[in-house]
C-alpha cells in the first residue's frame, strides 16, 4: 500500500529525512517510535504533502502511484489522511462545514454520492457518540479554542468520517489523559480493519498498550535503525533510544 | 467669493444644472448655492489628503447626464424584506406614500426644504454633498414619530438607469424622533447598461435615545462610479448602527461621518469589501466624539485580488470634554493574490484625559497552516481559500443581523471568490 525508498527530505539546507526505508501492507499496523526531533513528523509531512519540504533522493509510492507527485487534496482523496500533532484552529469554519466538504469531496472521488444534510448528521451523530464529543463541537469553529485532548479527538473523528485506506496518526496520544487515550483508542482501533493500514507515530509505548502494532520502528536521525514487533517497544521503554543507536553504528 | 475652478467637468455640470433646474423642484437659491459650492471645490486635484489612494481623474473625464425626473418604471432584484420602496435615480416612481414601513414620508412638496437639501461642511465628499444638492431631484424625509419602535427591516432600493451614461443623486434624509427605534437596508443597484455615476447622501439625526440600524449594501454594476456620503448626527442615549457591504461598482468611495453630539451617544460602524478584478473601493469613517460617555466601534475587514484595490481611512476624534469616552477601530485586511493592495491608515485624535481608545490594522494573505489542513482533508486549494477568506469576512458579517441580505452577501462573496480563485489557481 506504501512503499517508502531511500527517502531524503530536508528543509532549507537542513538534511532531515536521511534515507528512510518503509513498507506497509493493507491490514498492518506500524509504530514508528525515536527521540524528539528525529524527523517523525518530518516523514509524516512529506506524506501528506506539507509545503516547504524538498525530496532531494529516494520515493513514496502509495497503491502503486508517486504519492510525491500529488496535491495534498489528492492524496486525501485518495483516501490517505494525516492526524496532525498540532492540529490548527481556524476560527470561523465550523467543524460541519470543514467534516462534510471533506467526506463529499472522500465520496466523489469513491464514485459514490454526495450525502445530503440528512444522512450526513446521521452519520456524525454515530461517530461522534463513538469519540464522546458533544454534539455541540459541531457548529464551533474547527479546533477553535478546544483543549488540547479535545483536538486530538477531533482529529479521530475526521478520521473515523472520511475512512481513509492509510491512516498516518502524529503523536495522537501525546498530551492525553488515561480517559481521554482510552476514547482516541477506541476510535483508532474501531477503523482497524484488513483493508486500512494505521501507521502511528507515537513517543510513548503507553499508546499501544491500547492499538496494538504489527512492526514497531526505531527512527533516529532521519533513519530507521531498527525494525521489530511490539516487544522492541516494551524494551525501548525500559532502555531508551541509545542503545538502538549504538547497536547501529556498531553494525 | 472664492475664485471658481472652472475645469471642464465642473463647467459641465454647471451647465447641465442650469438647463435642468427649472424640472427640479425646491427654491432656486439653495440649489444654486450648493451648485455654487461644488464648483468652488470642483473635483479633487493630486495633492488632496483626502484623496490621496483614489484618483477621480477617470470620473472627472466623464461627463455624465444628471438624471431628470421621469415616471417610467425600472426593473429591480427581488426584495429581501417585506417592505421595499423603490427610487428610480433618486426618485419615486409613482406617487410618494404618505407613510410607509413605520416611517412618515416627505418630499420637497411636503416636507421642509432646508432638511431635504442640506449641504455639510468638510470632508473630502464636501463636493459631491453640494453636488448632490444641487441636483437631486426626489429625496425623501424619513421620520419617525416619538417613542415608536419597529423591529422591522425598511428597504431602500436606489437604481441608477438611463439610457446614456447617466448620473443620479439620490438623497434620504432621516429624523428619528426621541425613543424611536427602526431599521432600514440601504440597496444600490443599476441597470448595467450604461457606465452610470451615482452620487447619494444620506442625511440622518437620532433623537435622544433613538436607535437606527442602517444596513448598506452597494452591488452596482462593473463599470459603475459610487460616491456617497453618510452624515449622522446622534444625540443623547441614541446608538446609530452601519452594516456596510460594499461589493460593486469599478469605483466606489463612501464616506461616513458620524458626530456623537449627547451624552452616551453610540456608534457603530462594520462593513466588508470585495475588491476583485480591477475594482477600487475606498471607505472613510470619521467618528467625532462631542459629549461625555461616547462609545464608538469601527470594524471594516477588506479583501482585494487580482488587480483590485482596497482604501481603508478610519479616524475617530476625541473632542475636549468627551470624558469617559470609548473609541475602537479594527480593520484588518486580506491580500489574495500578488498584486492586489490595500491602503489602511486607522486614525486617532485625542484631546481629553480619560479615555479609552484602541486601533488595530492588519493586512496579510490567508494562513498557510489553514490551508494546508483543509486542503489535507480533501478540499480544493480554491475551495480551502474560499472558506478561510469567508471565515475572514465572518466576525463583521455575523452582525448583519437581517437573514435574508445576511445570506445574500455571503453567496455574493462566495461566488466571486470561488471564481476569482479558480481562475487564479
Ligand atoms: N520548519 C523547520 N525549519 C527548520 N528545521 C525544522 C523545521 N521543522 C522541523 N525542523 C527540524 O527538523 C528536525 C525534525 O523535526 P520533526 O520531524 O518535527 O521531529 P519529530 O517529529 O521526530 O520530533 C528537528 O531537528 C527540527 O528542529
Ligand atoms: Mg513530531
Amino acid at each position: 500500500m506504501l512503499s517508502i525508498r531511500d527517502l531524503h527530505a530536508q528543509i532549507g539546507v537542513r538534511k532531515i529525512l536521511k534515507g528512510v526505508n518503509l513498507e506497509v501492507k493493507p491490514g498492518e499496523v506500524h509504530a514508528i517510535m525515536g527521540p524528539n526531533g528525529s524527523g517523525k513528523s518530518t516523514l509524516a509531512s512529506v506524506l501528506a504533502g506539507r509545503a516547504g519540504y524538498e525530496v532531494t533522493k529516494g520515493t513514496a509510492h502509495y497503491l502503486g502511484d508517486d504519492l510525491l507527485a500529488l496535491e495534498p487534496e489528492e492524496r486525501a482523496r485518495r483516501g490517505v489522511f494525516l492526524a496532525f500533532q498540532y492540529p490548527v484552529e481556524i476560527p470561523g469554519v465550523n467543524n460541519a462545514y470543514l467534516l462534510k466538504a471533506a467526506l463529499n469531496a472522500v465520496r466523489k472521488q469513491r464514485g459514490l454520492q454526495e450525502l445530503d444534510a440528512f444522512e450526513f448528521l446521521a452519520l456524525i451523530k454515530d461517530k461522534m457518540k463513538l469519540m464522546q464529543m458533544d454534539e455541540s463541537f459541531l457548529s464551533r469553529g474547527v479546533n477553535e479554542g478546544f483543549s488540547g485532548g479535545e483536538k486530538k479527538r477531533n482529529e479521530i473523528l475526521q478520521m473515523a468520517v472520511l475512512e481513509p485506506k492509510l491512516a498516518l496518526l502524529d503523536e495522537t496520544d501525546s498530551g492525553l489523559d488515561i480517559d481521554a487515550l482510552r476514547v482516541v483508542a477506541t476510535g483508532v482501533n474501531s477503523l482497524r480493519s484488513p483493508e486500512r493500514a494505521i501507521v502511528m507515530i507515537t513517543h510513548y509505548q503507553r499508546l499501544l498498550d491500547y492499538i496494538e502494532p504489527d512492526f514497531v520502528h526505531v527512527l533516529s536521525d532521519g533513519r530507521i535503525l531498527r525494525t521489530g514487533d511490539k516487544s522492541l517497544a516494551l524494551e525501548l521503554e525500559k532502555r531508551g533510544y541509545d542503545w538502538v543507536k549504538q547497536e547501529a553504528s556498531a553494525a | 467669493m472664492s475664485a471658481i475652478a472652472s475645469s471642464p467637468a465642473t463647467v459641465h455640470y454647471r451647465e447641465a444644472f442650469a438647463r435642468l433646474q427649472p424640472q427640479l423642484g425646491g427654491t432656486a437659491s439653495l440649489r444654486v448655492a450648493a451648485m455654487q459650492r461644488f464648483a468652488e471645490l470642483g473635483f479633487p486635484g493630486a495633492r488632496d489628503e483626502a484623496w490621496k489612494y483614489t484618483s477621480l481623474r477617470r470620473l472627472e473625464s466623464r461627463r455624465f447626464v444628471p438624471a431628470a425626473p421621469t415616471t417610467t418604471s425600472v426593473d429591480v432584484p427581488p426584495a429581501f424584506v417585506a417592505q421595499r420602496l423603490v427610487l428610480a435615480n433618486g426618485s419615486a416612481a409613482g406617487p410618494v406614500p404618505a407613510a410607509f414601513g413605520g416611517f412618515t414620508l416627505g418630499t420637497l412638496q411636503t416636507a421642509p426644504e432646508d432638511q431635504l437639501l442640506r449641504t455639510f461642511v468638510g470632508g473630502g465628499t464636501e463636493r459631491f454633498a453640494a453636488l448632490n444638492a444641487a441636483l437631486t431631484i426626489g429625496p425623501l424625509l424619513l421620520s419617525t414619530a416619538a417613542g415608536q419602535r419597529s423591529d422591522d427591516v425598511v428597504q431602500l432600493s436606489l437604481v441608477t438607469t438611463g439610457t446614456g451614461p447617466t448620473l443620479a443623486s439620490p438623497r434620504i434624509a432621516v429624523r428619528m424622533a426621541p425613543g424611536s427605534r427602526a431599521r432600514l437596508l440601504l440597496d444600490h443597484v443599476d441597470d448595467g447598461a450604461h457606465e452610470h455615476f451615482t452620487n447619494a447622501v444620506l442625511d440622518i439625526e437620532l433623537g435622544a435615545g433613538a436607535h437606527l440600524t442602517l444596513y448598506r449594501l452597494q452591488r452596482q454594476g462593473e463599470r459603475a462610479f459610487h460616491i456617497e456620503r453618510i452624515e449622522s448626527r446622534v444625540g443623547e442615549n441614541a446608538c446609530f448602527v452601519l452594516r456596510d457591504s460594499q461589493l460593486g461598482a469599478a469605483l466606489a468611495r463612501l464616506d461616513t461621518h458620524v458626530s456623537l453630539d449627547g451624552r452616551a451617544a453610540g456608534t457603530e460602524i462594520t462593513g466588508v469589501f470585495l475588491a476583485d478584478g480591477s475594482r477600487h473601493l475606498d471607505s472613510h469613517v470619521l467618528v467625532d466624539h462631542r459629549a461625555i460617555e461616547t462609545t464608538s466601534l469601527q470594524d471594516y475587514r477588506g479583501i482585494a485580488a487580482n488587480k483590485g484595490r482596497g482604501v481603508f481611512n478610519g479616524k475617530a476624534i476625541v473632542h475636549a470634554g468627551a470624558q469617559k469616552s470609548n473609541a475602537r477601530q479594527v480593520n484588518r485586511n486580506l491580500l489574495l493574490t500578488p498584486g492586489a493592495e490595500i491602503d489602511t491608515k486607522p486614525d486617532l485624535e485625542i484631546y481629553a484625559d480619560d479615555v479609552q481608545c484602541s486601533h488595530g490594522t492588519t493586512t496579510g494573505q490567508l494562513d498557510p497552516e489553514a490551508l494546508f489542513y483543509l486542503r489535507s482533508r480533501g478540499l480544493s486549494e480554491p475551495e480551502a481559500r474560499s472558506a478561510l477568506t469567508r471565515a475572514f469576512a465572518g466576525a463583521v458579517m455575523a452582525r448583519v443581523d437581517e437573514p435574508v441580505l445576511a445570506r445574500h452577501v455571503h453567496d455574493e462573496l462566495d461566488r466571486r471568490l470561488v471564481r476569482l480563485l479558480e481562475g487564479s489557481v
